[in-house]
């Protein structure tokens, strides 16, 4: 039977959107497939590794008749890619296998049955939904998903804070040794309960790159232990982190006794060279910052040396104090406004980036002792 | 084998309690007893004279870190329960034990035998092997001069064993002491070592020597009469073919000088058995001075860590333990502290505990470049 006919975009764009959280090796051999799902002219798409699930339909694909099958994921995604842009593509489904047929080209696929493929329940009772545009949710996600932790051992801090208050909608992440921290404004909304929600951190970088930079709709359904997104033809569940993530407005410091604005590429600029001659491993800078100066310097294990000089309209305390240059690339490369400003008490206290006249921005680094 | 070679293993003679008779000579001669906390310290008296607390005073659950050779003689061993022991010699002394003097005396006496023979191999805080092959005098009169060494150093005795290997040191090391010295030959093998229970093997341990027993197996030269195919069948194929070898006293284990630690722990057991949720306060302060000993072990002995573990032992002596490791290496006490705070998560903890502890291993020594370069991250202050 043939099941699927279509051109081969019109199946390998929906594969990509869901293929991303397919893992390459996992304990249930089946979660290595994609569901395939035809009924009349729609095409659902469904992966999950058991914690997110994406899901997307598509209309107008032909066929003899409706089925659903699995099939390996990232082998079907090499095939399709690998065939020509406007291949014509068919899959048949025989007994235990998938044929898939293109020009020329034959590929025999094994299949696991449908009914195995194991979905996440949905959640009933639902805590609130917003709706945003997907622009606006993927700046806030890349204003602050950087600060994530990546393995660490406190697991609430593997994610990204969402927290939501009246018509605030606000996104904390850190590593324990920055924090970012963005919000923004909820339109048109009925003031929600305050609530906090920490998404996993492979699910906030599978939006991320799901997520367009468009004014297309972005629907949010938030549940006690699940989250789900709506945008395109696209279904993301995803289960949320349990646990208590740090009280970020206790690290944000309030007052600042010394702090200097500056163009924001030029201090990228400038931390890109001196990181070349950083060590490897710690990555620490050393800044002076003096009347009319900054001074960014770097040294290696072999003895190699940086310096760089930015001028700069100061004329606060001296402070010299170091920091891991990768955590000052990241927020630079982040955010995307003209100037940056940067504010310090001592070289031994927590730093604050902000964006001029912004106050939905916040960026708090600790120092290293160099 | 290298019949060639020339092997010492020094061990020094009641080591901790030896060392609390250098600071209390009038004890002397008296069974004495170290173990247990601070609070039986002596206590100076008026005439300048010492107050010892007895045995028999001893309340609360530790054990006897060692006992003088006195103690020994009254039934007294390490390990044993102090309030049981009290039952055996209720007029001992005892004192706390104070692990700054005898890691003291420890360098002191390792330092002298350095001066001898270099090539030393550190088994603990109160044995060594010495490996004496490349120097050129007679095996009796080394030892004399390695005894006289460290008395001198120490004002402490040690027992020397020197053979060809260190399995064979070992076992000799014993046979004499305190202030004992056995040299001994592959020839005296029979003679010496085969009457020996099999136990005086070091590796063969309580639970293997009884099995040993129930085959009708006691001496080591049993062990060395028994067929090798017997010893494997029973003991499995390395452990019975490593048993056969040191029965006929073969051992070509090299000595390592340069020893690297694997773990470093430290644990305790408690005054009385605490509950998770009850006595969380006091819990959770012993937990977080086991992590901050272990990490300043760690800065002294300069490793940093990857794996961490806990150990917890139940009122009813049940143990578990778990560990974790970290994607990289740590050595800060308060990242032990949360490490072994995710450990003790997946532990049931509705029973009452006797024992926390909480061991480090992965070690890696930490790099002299790291540590002028590499600079310490900040936390932010959640």
């Amino acid at each position: 039977m043939v099941l699927i006919k279509t051109q081969r975009d019109m199946l390998l764009s929906p594969l990509q959107s869901v293929s991303g959280i397919v893992e390459k090796k996992h304990t249930l051999p089946i979660l290595s497939n994609v569901l395939l799902e035809k009924k009349d002219d729609s095409l659902t798409l469904l992966a999950t590794d058991i914690e997110i699930q994406i899901t997307t339909t598509t209309t107008g694909t032909q066929g003899d008749g409706d089925g659903a099958v699995t099939v390996a994921a990232r082998k079907l995604q090499d095939i399709l890619r690998s065939l020509p842009d406007n291949a014509e593509v068919s899959l048949n489904l025989e007994e235990k296998r998938l044929l898939l047929k293109a020009g020329k080209s034959r590929f025999a696929l094994q299949t696991l049955p449908a009914q195995d493929f194991p979905r996440m329940v949905i959640a009933e009772t639902s805590q609130g939904k917003i709706t945003v545009t997907q622009k606006q949710f993927r700046q806030l996600l890349s204003k602050t998903q950087f600060a994530m932790a990546a393995q660490d051992v406190r697991y609430y801090l593997n994610g990204l804070l969402l927290l939501v208050d009246g018509n605030q909608l606000r996104a904390v992440a850190t590593d324990g040794h920055r924090l970012a921290y963005a919000s923004m404004e909820l339109e048109n909304q009925a003031d929600l309960p305050r609530q906090e929600l920490i998404l996993p951190r492979k699910t906030v970088l599978e939006l991320n790159r799901l997520l367009s930079d468009s004014d297309e709709a972005l629907t949010i359904q938030m549940a006690s232990n699940q989250i789900q997104f709506e945008f395109g033809s696209i279904h993301l569940v995803s289960k949320l982190i349990d646990g208590k993530f740090p009280d970020y407005e206790r690290v944000v410091p309030t007052s600042l006794k010394n702090s200097v604005t500056m163009n924001r590429s030029a201090l990228l600029q400038s931390m890109v060279r001196a990181a070349i001659l950083t060590n490897e491993k710690f990555r620490g800078v050393r800044l002076i910052l003096s009347t009319g100066s900054l001074k960014i310097m770097a040294a290696n294990a072999e003895q190699e040396e940086a310096q760089e000089e930015i001028e700069v309209d100061y004329s606060g305390d001296s402070i010299d104090v170091g920091f891991n240059v990768g955590y000052i690339l990241d927020v630079l490369n982040n955010t995307s406004s003209e100037m940056i400003e940067w504010g310090f008490n001592d070289a031994g206290s927590s730093s604050l980036l902000t964006i001029p006249g912004n106050d939905r921005f916040k960026y708090v680094v600790m120092p290293m002792r160099i | 084998m290298d019949s060639s070679r020339r092997i010492a293993h020094l061990d020094m003679d009641a080591f901790f309690a030896s060392v609390e008779l250098l600071r209390y000579p009038e004890l002397r001669g008296q069974a004495v007893v170290v173990g247990g906390r601070g609070n039986y310290e002596p206590v100076k008296q008026a005439d300048g004279s010492w107050r010892f607390s007895r045995l028999r005073e001893y309340v609360g659950r530790g054990v006897v870190t060692t006992s003088t050779y006195e103690a020994r003689a009254l039934g007294v061993f390490s390990g044993m329960g102090l309030m049981k022991s009290a039952q055996l010699a209720p007029e001992a002394i005892l004192l706390p034990a104070n692990f700054d003097a005898y890691r003291h005396y420890s360098r002191r006496f390792k330092a002298a035998v350095a001066r001898i023979a270099p090539r030393i191999e550190d088994r603990g805080i109160d044995e060594i092997y010495i490996d004496l092959t490349e120097i050129p005098e007679n095996s009796a009169s080394l030892a004399r001069r390695l005894k006289q060494a460290v008395l001198e150093a120490t004002g402490l005795t040690c027992s020397i064993g020197i053979t060809p290997n260190k399995l064979l040191s070992k076992i000799c090391s014993d046979l004499e002491k305190p202030n004992g010295t056995t040299v001994l030959a592959m020839e005296d093998i029979p003679a010496r070592i085969w009457p020996l229970p099999a136990r005086k093997i070091n590796g063969i341990g309580p639970k293997a020597a009884d099995k040993l027993a129930r085959l009708g197996i006691q001496t080591i030269g049993e062990v060395a009469a028994t067929p090798v195919g017997f010893l494997t069948h029973h003991f499995g194929q390395a452990t019975g073919n490593w048993m056969h070898q040191v029965a006929h006293g073969i051992d070509n284990r090299p000595i390592s000088t340069a020893s690297e630690p694997k773990s470093i722990s430290r644990e305790s057991t408690f005054e009385r058995d605490l509950h998770a949720r009850h006595d969380k306060p006091e819990l959770s302060e012993i937990f977080t001075s086991l992590c901050q000993r272990v990490a300043s072990d760690l800065k002294r002995k300069g490793y940093v860590c990857r794996t961490i573990g806990i150990k917890l032992r139940y009122a009813d002596f049940r143990s578990v333990t778990r560990d974790i490791t970290l994607p990289t290496s740590v050595s800060d006490g308060s990242q032990i502290r949360r490490a072994a705070g995710e450990c003790l998560k997946r532990v049931p903890l509705n029973q009452r505990i006797r024992l926390l502890g909480v061991r480090v291993c992965g070690l890696s020594p930490l790099g002299e470049a790291d540590r002028v370069i590499r600079g310490v991250q900040a936390e932010l202050p959640f």
